[in-house]
């Protein structure tokens, strides 16, 4: 829950939301100072019928004589009344209800629950309308029967915020330490959970007051008061005649109904502001072209990756999640990319395939595939109109996602799927053909043909896993790019499909880059180990050389943390302080600040890469030193 | 065979819901002030009729059995009588139906269409100054009062520029049959029809904005992007195919509000469907015609969430029992 004075000045940030907030307080202000404006009485008929809006009468008079514009701010009176008075109504009820409900649960919550799903299946204004016209009309049945209809809005908001806050540790100190229920619910849990309620409040507010005015105008209303829905009732008769007597009010309850929503939305965006910018197509990006003295090199290497950099934009903060990374492989390898989580790791998977959120953007560097340039300069390479990268897509390089999230469709099968990518880049194949190859490469993984047909979500995590595997195969591409594979899944899985790509791998002459957190995992599976540290490389070498030598005290740090069968029992080392957001320019080693043997030089001056031997760079000063130094615990 | 078992589970937890929308108009016919037998047949009832009332619901026996046999009637499909025109409630309503079918499915239907079709394609750039300016459109749009947007519509296209006809369906003296006479009925709708969905316009757009956006934050999109599917194909086959089922459900939850709109819109239009009916009903104090048509209301909301949850279960192969 946000404070108050941090809201507002969010509020007022933001154009639409300062409108809407200012006309609401001016209504409330007129409705609470109509008496003292010096306006006609808005009942009186002492005024010529008939008159047209300008001179005395701003908005003309109606059909008694009687002053419009008088009529529509007394009507606004009549209008907050039953807003607030209604959505105050509701809120207490619902609040106390969604509070019972969600504190205590068992068969009490069952019953307020189903109770509130009775309650939102009724058609309101009919209830409402009978209502009235059952017991006769009065502002205050009026705010009475849409509270009636009402409350179970706020007692479902109010139910899933309890059972959300119950959980909370401040929550339950205060059971802890010996607080009754009824006090921790008024105390902790109402202040805290009332936040969406609000927000709902001022929808529930406009919606209080379109009901009392669809009342009024189905001659409903309450006889005694100046409705704006009473107004447009009387005025529809004097519609040819004279017409502002029902545009006036209408244009009113137009303008505070509206506010009233767009408040409500705006304090929505407010508390949730990632809400605002989710999604969305991918923007265009300015692109390059062809380098002219390309000259297609269908040998090794098949990636090389020169400098490259990716930012992110949060806010006004930038991000450099990948801050010059350069690497190559020869065709076939494996390189196993590690990290903790915010290294850049992921960010660095996706930028290779261009597939980069919307907040991200290439700073620089340039990648290129089979000898072809893909990105230049920090600008995907296009060709004919076209992006290079476009045509490579999945024929020749393809990932394989985590599945724990819904990286499968969920409402198609998975053949389906597996159909419409293979046909995609195979637009001459039949149905049966792409069939028969999702079924070779069903068989491939071992996953059983006929479980094709089912939904992603009737698949085990492990079966999901191998599909997402197997829809990487479909098109026999070059690289796979395998981005945390196997994160979800328990150990025993975990192994079975590392060994399963690498046999794959072998099998089909892959290269593949794994990208994972877990050391141990990158060992099984990759010949060569790239250690990713605050958006760059710090160290790359042969797996055994990475194990065996270890030259970066940050790799140390990760396989000190690893933990052995062999050997005597310990204490697994852990790395002190967080893996910082690389944001603005760092001043000597990143690593610096977490390293227990850094010194002056590392904190004034960025380390060289140093080459150890064949294929080994460490990112670190004292890289030399460290190389000779083996690790103590395993060996 | 997944949809049947489904089919009828959610039937049996809809059943309890129509017994209390018919145990609250019991309720509240008792709760009113003065005589139930006089709410029923009218003030100035002659008291052979009267009597006929107090027989017919049981007024004389106890609160417990007049429950029952309130129950037992409104099960049977009688709503009681009406005392303006002395026929029974469920045929006038029944007669009524059709009008307000036309006119709220029409609405429905081009307000549904449209506005997700906007929705749709304004989620593709969220947070964009486009965006921005839709949002505050289409929450513009249905804090309209319908009944003051028709008047106005009335007001410019029918009293100003003597475009459109401003009330009912037909012509007086028009055509009887044949083409001719849809025509007529389709002029006369398109007033009423463009208030209506003017309103329920703004909803759809948010609705589809919203959910759209949502799927497409998701992963699997981001799945079909790298697989090289372009834009359009990831919009619509899983942006819009996965985001019919919030739409699907709030559209179920929100019938209710639709067919308030459709009822105030009527009445504007002099359009001779239930909402005008209801309206006749107030003015002449009919109480069965007002509780018949909020017991129907009612019921209609009712199926239509069960239609929409059967829909989702179609939709989305994830919801088992």
């Amino acid at each position: 829950m946000l404070a108050p004075r941090r809201l507002l000045t969010l509020l007022l940030q933001n154009p639409t939301s300062a409108a809407s907030l200012f006309l609401v307080l001016f209504a409330l202000a007129i409705a609470i100072l109509a008496p003292f404006l010096g306006l006609p009485d808005p009942g009186q008929m002492a005024a010529k019928p008939y008159l047209p809006p300008g001179g005395e009468h701003w908005l003309g008079t109606d059909n008694f004589g009687r002053d419009v514009l008088s009529r529509v701010i007394w009507g606004t009176r009549v209008a907050l009344l039953v807003a607030v008075g209604s959505a105050a109504l509701s809120i207490l009820v619902g609040v106390i209800a969604g509070s019972l409900a969600g504190y205590y649960g068992g068969w009490l919550d069952s019953v307020l629950s189903r109770t509130f799903d009775v309650f939102l299946l009724i058609p309101t204004f009919f209830l409402v309308l009978l209502i009235v016209a059952l017991f006769g009309s009065s502002l205050t049945l009026v705010m009475i029967a849409i509270a009636l209809t009402a409350w179970p809005r706020s007692a479902r908001i109010m139910r899933s915020q309890v059972l959300s806050l119950k959980s909370r540790v401040y929550v339950q100190a205060a059971l802890a330490s010996g607080a009754s229920s009824s006090q921790t619910i008024v105390k902790h849990i109402v202040p805290n959970g009332i936040g969406p309620i609000i927000t709902d409040g001022t929808i529930l507010m406009g919606l209080a007051i379109l009901t009392e005015a669809g009342l009024s105008f189905l001659g409903l209303g309450d006889q005694n008061s100046v409705s704006w829905g009473r107004m447009i009732f009387e005025g529809q008769r004097q519609l040819r005649l004279a017409p502002w007597i029902s545009i006036a009010p209408g244009v009113a309850m137009l303008i505070l109904v509206a506010s009233l929503n767009l408040l409500g939305d705006g304090i929505n965006h407010a508390l949730n502001p990632q809400m605002r910018s989710r999604g969305g197509a991918p923007r265009r990006r300015p692109t390059a072209a062809p380098p002219a003295d390309e000259s297609p090199r269908p040998v090794s290497p098949i990636i090389e990756v020169d400098n490259l950099r990716l930012t992110y934009s949060v806010g006004t903060r930038r991000i450099h999640a990948v801050d010059g990374v350069s690497f190559t492989l020869p065709r076939g390898a494996s390189l196993g990319i590690v990290g903790e989580s915010g290294c850049g790791k992921s960010s660095l998977g996706s930028a290779l395939l261009q597939t980069i959120p919307n907040n991200a953007d290439f700073t620089g560097g340039t990648v290129r595939f089979d000898g072809q340039s893909i990105l230049r300069d920090g600008k995907p390479v296009s060709e004919r109109g076209r992006l290079r990268i476009q045509a490579l897509r999945w024929s020749r390089i393809s990932t394989i996602f985590q599945s724990s999230m819904n990286a499968l469709n969920p409402v198609t099968t998975i053949r389906k799927q597996m159909v419409a990518a293979y046909r995609l880049h195979r637009p001459k194949a039949g149905d049966a053909e792409a069939t028969a190859r999702v079924a070779e490469v069903f068989d491939l993984i071992g996953i059983p043909r006929h479980r094709m047909n089912a939904y992603p979500h009737q698949l085990s995590g492990g079966m999901r896993q191998r599909t997402m595997i197997a829809l990487s195969l479909i098109l026999e591409p070059d690289l796979v790019i395998a981005d945390e594979p196997t994160t979800a899944l328990d150990m025993l899985i975990q192994d079975q499909i590392l060994a399963e790509i690498d046999k794959l791998r072998r099998r089909l002459n892959l290269t593949l880059i794994l990208v994972s957190h877990d050391m141990g995992a990158v060992a099984e599976t990759c010949e060569m180990v790239a250690v990713m540290y605050a958006g760059r490389i710090v160290e790359m070498a042969p797996t055994a050389v990475i194990f065996g030598n270890p030259s970066h005290p940050y790799t140390r740090a990760l396989i000190d943390a690893l933990p052995s069968l062999r050997g005597p029992m310990k204490t697994l080392a852990t790395l002190p302080g967080e893996a910082f957001q690389p944001t603005e320019t760092i001043v000597g080693c990143r690593f610096a600040p977490r390293c227990r043997h850094a010194t002056d030089l590392c904190r004034t001056e960025a380390p060289p890469s140093v080459a150890l031997s064949s294929g080994h760079t460490a990112e670190c000063h004292y890289a030399r030193a460290f190389a000779a130094e083996p690790l103590r615990e395993h060996a | 065979m997944r949809l049947r078992r489904y089919f009828i589970h959610r039937l049996l937890q809809v059943l309890p819901v129509a017994l209390i929308i018919i145990v609250i108009n019991f309720l509240l016919i008792h709760l009113a002030p003065g005589d139930v037998s006089i709410l029923l047949a009218g003030e100035d009832a002659d008291p052979a009729y009267m009597a006929a009332v107090r027989e017919r619901y049981g007024l004389d026996k106890s609160f417990f059995d007049q429950l029952i046999a309130y129950l037992g009637q409104i099960l049977q499909g009688d709503l009681g009588i009406s005392y303006r025109t002395r026929e029974p409630v469920f045929d006038v309503l029944m007669e009524r139906v059709p009008a307000t079918l036309l006119l709220a499915g029409t609405s429905l239907v081009i307000a549904a269409v449209l506005g997700t079709w906007i929705g749709t394609a304004i989620a593709r750039r969220p947070g964009s100054l486009a965006d921005t300016v839709v949002a505050t459109f289409s929450i513009s749009l249905f804090s309209i009062p319908v009944f003051w947007l028709g008047l106005m519509l009335i007001l410019f296209f029918a009293v100003q520029l003597r475009w459109l006809p401003s009330s009912g369906m037909i012509s007086i003296g028009g055509p009887r049959d044949g083409f001719a006479r849809i025509m007529d009925i389709v002029w006369h709708m398109i007033l009423p029809v463009a208030a209506l969905s003017t309103v329920w316009l703004g909803q759809y757009i948010r609705l589809a904005r919203t959910s759209v956006a949502e799927v497409l934050s998701e992963s699997y999109v981001t799945t079909a992007r790298s697989i090289g599917f372009s834009e359009p194909y990831v919009l619509f086959h899983h942006g819009l195919r996965n985001a019919l089922l919030p739409i699907v459900t709030v559209l179920g939850l929100e019938l209710g509000l639709l067919l308030t709109g459709a009822v105030l819109t009527e009445t504007v239009f002099s359009w001779p469907g239930l909402g005008r009916l209801i309206y006749e009903a107030i003015l002449a104090r009919d109480t069965p015609i007002i509780m018949g048509a909020f017991i129907v209301m009612s019921f209609t909301v009712m199926l239509a969430s069960l239609a929409t949850d059967i829909a989702y279960a179609a939709l989305d192969p994830r919801v088992s029992l």
